[in-house]
Parts: structure tokens; C-alpha cells; sequence
């Protein structure tokens, strides 16, 4: 059975249509107006145990929506959430036992005293035996260097450091599944780097359940097999990071820098999408246009000085998937 | 599946004062600070008394209180408001809890909302401001306005202040729920207790019938002060008031309490089906 499982789930949002100008507020505060805005509209998908997930989508998609749903922040307008037997809404304090949630934006650390201070705490808080405690902190430390900073008051920390005690304390207990909402927001490319780095360890030898929402693709990219897309309330896409790539990512670039102007180049197959000086961007399916015999025959005409071949990011897949550019069908969703 | 509660009495005492400590900690941090608050609020409410002192030092007494026991029974305001804000100041503030995201986190945890707020916060400043004036005020009046202090009185004394302290922590937790709906009574809050609280600083028999009926049944600050000075100084002016309501106190905060928290009740439900944000 999947450790968590999402069936239909809608989530309504009452919004007080607000009017223009005094007399509208005056207006509203005695009649107020609702309108109904649907965040989430039937989603469902399940998790396994041990399953590393991103979640991503546009901004106003539905993410943190969902994601509240998860950990028992919102309550779900219809359709069910199960975490181990476990309804986030009804059983919110078991199932918050076994939850670790880090909030990229938002600190969970008491923000005026050392970093240490709010670890104790957690220690009762969550009832963490001493042995695992202390066999945690010894293991955040190496990993995360978090002792460097651990009695210094959190508003003195960089965000940096202050994402890594972050993440280091929603970790403490050993939840079985951790919640990610913006784990990297804001931080340098080394600092990234070192909290794909820990999660990656800690769900390799720790075996967590991890969900990410992120509107970085790195971040997926390097931690999560899975990721979910959602647009608009609804899932559009459920399957591997691979799979989206290998559909989607079939076009290549040439890039070459011919050693003399080399006028029109028309070869079947091939379309040129920028010219700059002697440089230029040759696109092509990789299907159709073998690479080597398209090198071959560039080669055998003019004289190159440079070629580099590129491959569609998957940013860039991300973004026309947005944009409407690459439209699902049923074969390519897993569920939809 | 087995319900029994995730924390025992003892482990919650212990995170309890866990939670205390790292609140005085954090209070403590900005030390010169909340000397300074806690000298401007032991200021401001003391020149209130001495105003007021001055004012009563020119007559002997008005209808027939003297003014050591008008400080009497001033005390109780003082003393009562010094354990809310040391004890439940988290009820009074959990407004910016909620539109700091604050209370997302409080959901998140495996603790009792209720629990987490109260001791999320202390108002060292406030108690100590208040407190010091109170203990002025009651050491200079208690044993001069002919008070035997028996063991049945010094209770009755405790679970009065108790009581008293818990009416102004549910006027506060009322306002505050309001927020679950977005909506912002903090000055309206303001206005209504503190203007409730100045008329009791005097006895309420020396106000009309109507302001006298609002102290008791809509803002009840008649049963912080009045009526516990009552049950001590035995004014004849009580005849004109049921002499139950000497003993009403201790019912009036738990039926305020009651009522108001299955109105946050209702606005943690309504809260978790909408959240603020939107």
C-alpha cells in the first residue's frame, strides 16, 4: 500500500470580492460578496514509501495549497488524503509526529535565540529518544556543518546557514516523510548545491518519504525521480524527470563557428534559428538528422573552427509546458 | 486504533516550562529594552493612581468609600491583568500570530493549538508593570481596610484574582478570534477594555443603572474588582445587589472561557477550510 495516497481532492476557497472606493467597502462590510475560487481541483496520486517528489508548477498553481492539505494546515473541501492511515485533518497531531515540514520561506527556528535553543526544544517537543538525538546532531554536523553556528541567535545567521539549522531541525525526530516548500529559495549556487547534496544522503540511508514543491528545475532535476506538474488546480503531468526529457527533449542544437562567412546552408532536416558573425545555431531531431553524419557533411563543405552540440534544458521544457507550447495526452501521463 | 494521547500530564508540564524558558530567554535578549517598556508601563499606571489619589485626597470619603478602600479595590484590576499577561498574553496576541504564518506552524505540530499559544508567549513588561503597582496598591490597603486575612480568605482572594485574570483573557481571546475572518477589532478591542477597565476603577454604584449592567453582563469587569472588594470591605450599598454574585466570579470566567473557545472553535474550522492568505 503507498504510503501516502490522494484521491479527488478539491479545495474551495471563499474569496470576499472586495469593491472599488469607500463606498464599496462601506458596501461590503454590511453585504459582504463572495466568490468561489477553486485552487485545487481534483488531483489525486500516490507516494510510496521511500519516493523522492517535486512538485512543481506556476506560481498560484495549486502547490502550497496542496501541499497544506498534506500536512494538515488546510482541510480539504472534498476528496481524501491518507498518510500511512492517517487523515492530516482529523488526526492532525499523530499525523504531524510523523511529519517534518520546512518552509522555505518562513523560519521555524525562535528567531532571538541560538539555533541550539530551538533543537532542545524540538527534543521534547517531538519526544526524541537521547541516543537518536545526539546520533542526529552528530550526523547534521557533518553533513550540514551546523555546529559552526549552533549558539548563535538565528537573526545573526545568513540565509544559508539558517536554511541548513532549518532543514536540520525539521529532521531531528526521523519523520517518515518531510515536506519541502521552497527548500533552496534564495540561496547561492554552493549552498544549493549542499542541501541537494543532504537530502539525497538522508533519503538514501534514511529511506524518508520526500515531497518538494520548487520553481527550481535544478532542484528536481538533482534530487527527485518523480515529479508532478500542476496547473491551474489540476495534475498535467506525473512520471519520471527522465521520461519528460526523453519525450519532449528530442531536439538538438548545433552550435558551429565556421572559420569564413558561409553564406545560405540548406541541408534537409535542418533549421538555422541564429546567425552572429560566423557563428551558427542549427536545429534539429535528433530522430531524423544523425549528429555524426550531420558533422560529417558540415565538415567536408566549409572549414570549422568550433562545434558544440546542445541539449534542450529542462527549464526550457518546463517553461513551454506552461506557456501551452507542449500539450499532454493520455500516453504520456502516468495518471491523469 | 489505540487513542490514547500523545503526551502524558508529566511530559507536558515538562515542555511546558520549556517553552516558558525559551520565552523569558528570548525577552531577556533584548534586556535594556523591556526594562525600559516595563518602567513607561509601571510609570503610566501609577501616575493613573496618583492622579487619582490626588483627586481623592480632598474629601474624606465618597458615598461612603474611603479611599484606602477605592485603592482596594483598584488593586484587583492591576494584580488580575499582571497573571493574564504573564500567563495567557499568547490569547491577547494570537491575532499576529495568525497573519505572521505563525499559526501554520503551531498546525504542523503534534501539540494542542491552545497549548502552544499560551505558552508561546509571555508579557514579562505588562506583568511586571502592573504587578509592581498592584502589590503597591494591596500592601498599602490590605491590612488597613479591616480585612482579616483567614485561610478561607486568602483563598477566596487567589481564585478571585485567578478568575479575574481569566475574564480579561477571554475578553481578549474574543477580539482576537475575529481574525480567523480576517477581520481586525484591535481598536475597537482597545477601546472597549480599557474603557471598561477605567470605570472600574471605581466602585460601580456610583454609576447610572445602565453603565452598571454593562459592567456586569456585557464586559464583566464588576466581577474582576467589585464585587470580590465586596465579599472583603461589606459595603451596605451590596444590599441593593444579589448577594450571590459575591461567589459569581469563578462561574463568569468559566462561562466566558467555555463560550469563547468554542468561538475559536469555530474559527479554527473556519480557518483550516479557508487559510488567510487567500
Amino acid at each position: 500500500m503507498p504510503l501516502i495516497e490522494v484521491n479527488n481532492l478539491v479545495k474551495d476557497y471563499k474569496l470576499n470580492v472586495r469593491k472599488k472606493g469607500l463606498l464599496g467597502s462601506i458596501q461590503g462590510l454590511i453585504v459582504p460578496e463572495y466568490k468561489m475560487k477553486r485552487a485545487v481541483d481534483n488531483i489525486s496520486f500516490s507516494i510510496e514509501k521511500g519516493e523522492m517528489v517535486g512538485f512543481i508548477g506556476p506560481n498560484g498553481a495549486g502547490k502550497s495549497t496542496t501541499v497544506k492539505m498534506l500536512t494538515g494546515i488546510l482541510v480539504p473541501t472534498s476528496g481524501s488524503i491518507s498518510i500511512g492511515g492517517l487523515s492530516p485533518s482529523r488526526d492532525r497531531k499523530r499525523n504531524a509526529m510523523r511529519l517534518g515540514v520546512v518552509f522555505g520561506q518562513r523560519s521555524q527556528l525562535w528567531w532571538d535565540l541560538p539555533v541550539v535553543d530551538t533543537f532542545e526544544l524540538l527534543r521534547y517537543v517531538y519526544k526524541i529518544p537521547e541516543k537518536t538525538f545526539k546520533s542526529n546532531m552528530a550526523l547534521f554536523n557533518e553533513l550540514l556543518e551546523i555546529n559552526a553556528f549552533m549558539s548563535q541567535p538565528v537573526r545573526q545567521l545568513s540565509l544559508g546557514q539558517r536554511m541548513r539549522a532549518d532543514i536540520a531541525a525539521a529532521l531531528l525526530h526521523d519523520p517518515e516523510i518531510i515536506f519541502f516548500d521552497e527548500p533552496t529559495i534564495g540561496l547561492d549556487v554552493i549552498a544549493k548545491e549542499k542541501v541537494r547534496e543532504f537530502i539525497r544522503f538522508i533519503n538514501k540511508e534514511k529511506g524518508t518519504t520526500m515531497l518538494f514543491t520548487t520553481h527550481d528545475m535544478q532542484d528536481i532535476e538533482k534530487t527527485c525521480q518523480r515529479m508532478i506538474i500542476i496547473d491551474q488546480g489540476t495534475t498535467i503531468y506525473d512520471g519520471t524527470v527522465q521520461h519528460i526529457k526523453d519525450s519532449f527533449g528530442t531536439t538538438r542544437t548545433l552550435v558551429v563557428d565556421f572559420s569564413e562567412n558561409v553564406g545560405k546552408i540548406e541541408i534537409p532536416g535542418v533549421e538555422v534559428v541564429e546567425e552572429k558573425d560566423r557563428k551558427k545555431w542549427l536545429r534539429f531531431q535528433k530522430e531524423q538528422v544523425p549528429v555524426s553524419g550531420l558533422i560529417y557533411e558540415l565538415t567536408q563543405k566549409y572549414g570549422i573552427v568550433d562545434l558544440t552540440v546542445q541539449e534542450p534544458e529542462i527549464e526550457g521544457i518546463i517553461r513551454e509546458i506552461y506557456q501551452g507550447g507542449i500539450k499532454f495526452d493520455e500516453s504520456v501521463c502516468r495518471v491523469c | 486504533m489505540e487513542k490514547k494521547p500523545l503526551y502524558n500530564i508529566f511530559e507536558l508540564l515538562i515542555l511546558m516550562t520549556k517553552y516558558i524558558k525559551l520565552s523569558l530567554k528570548s525577552i531577556l535578549e533584548y534586556k535594556f529594552d523591556r526594562t525600559f517598556i516595563t518602567i513607561a508601563i509601571f510609570c503610566r499606571e501609577m501616575i493613573s493612581v496618583v492622579v487619582m489619589y490626588l483627586i481623592l485626597a480632598r474629601f474624606v470619603h465618597i458615598k461612603g468609600w474611603e479611599y484606602d478602600e477605592m485603592f482596594f479595590l483598584y488593586s484587583f484590576l492591576f494584580l488580575s491583568y499582571s497573571i493574564f499577561v504573564l500567563f495567557f498574553a499568547g490569547m491577547r496576541d494570537f491575532a499576529s500570530m495568525i497573519y505572521s504564518g505563525e499559526f501554520d506552524r503551531y498546525l504542523t505540530r503534534p501539540l494542542g493549538l491552545m497549548f502552544q499559544i499560551i505558552v508561546s508567549r509571555i508579557d514579562l513588561s505588562a506583568g511586571l508593570g502592573h504587578g509592581i503597582v498592584g502589590i503597591i496598591l494591596f500592601t498599602k490597603t490590605a491590612f488597613s481596610v479591616g480585612i482579616i486575612w483567614s485561610p478561607k480568605n486568602i483563598i477566596y482572594y487567589i481564585v478571585i484574582l485567578i478568575s479575574g485574570a481569566i475574564i480579561q483573557a477571554s475578553i481578549f481571546m474574543f477580539a482576537s478570534c475575529f481574525s480567523f475572518w480576517t477581520i481586525k477589532t484591535e481598536n475597537l478591542r482597545n477601546m472597549l477594555f480599557f474603557n471598561a477597565r477605567r470605570f472600574s476603577g471605581y466602585p460601580i454604584s456610583f454609576y447610572p443603572g445602565i453603565i452598571q449592567k454593562l459592567l456586569m453582563f456585557v464586559i464583566p469587569f464588576a466581577f474582576v474588582n467589585y464585587f470580590p472588594s465586596q465579599f472583603f470591605l461589606n459595603k451596605a450599598e451590596m444590599n441593593s445587589f444579589w448577594s450571590g454574585y459575591l461567589y459569581l466570579s469563578p462561574a463568569v470566567a468559566a462561562i466566558m472561557f467555555v463560550l469563547v473557545y468554542a468561538f475559536w472553535k469555530q474559527g479554527v474550522k473556519r480557518y483550516s477550510s479557508t487559510g488567510t492568505s487567500m
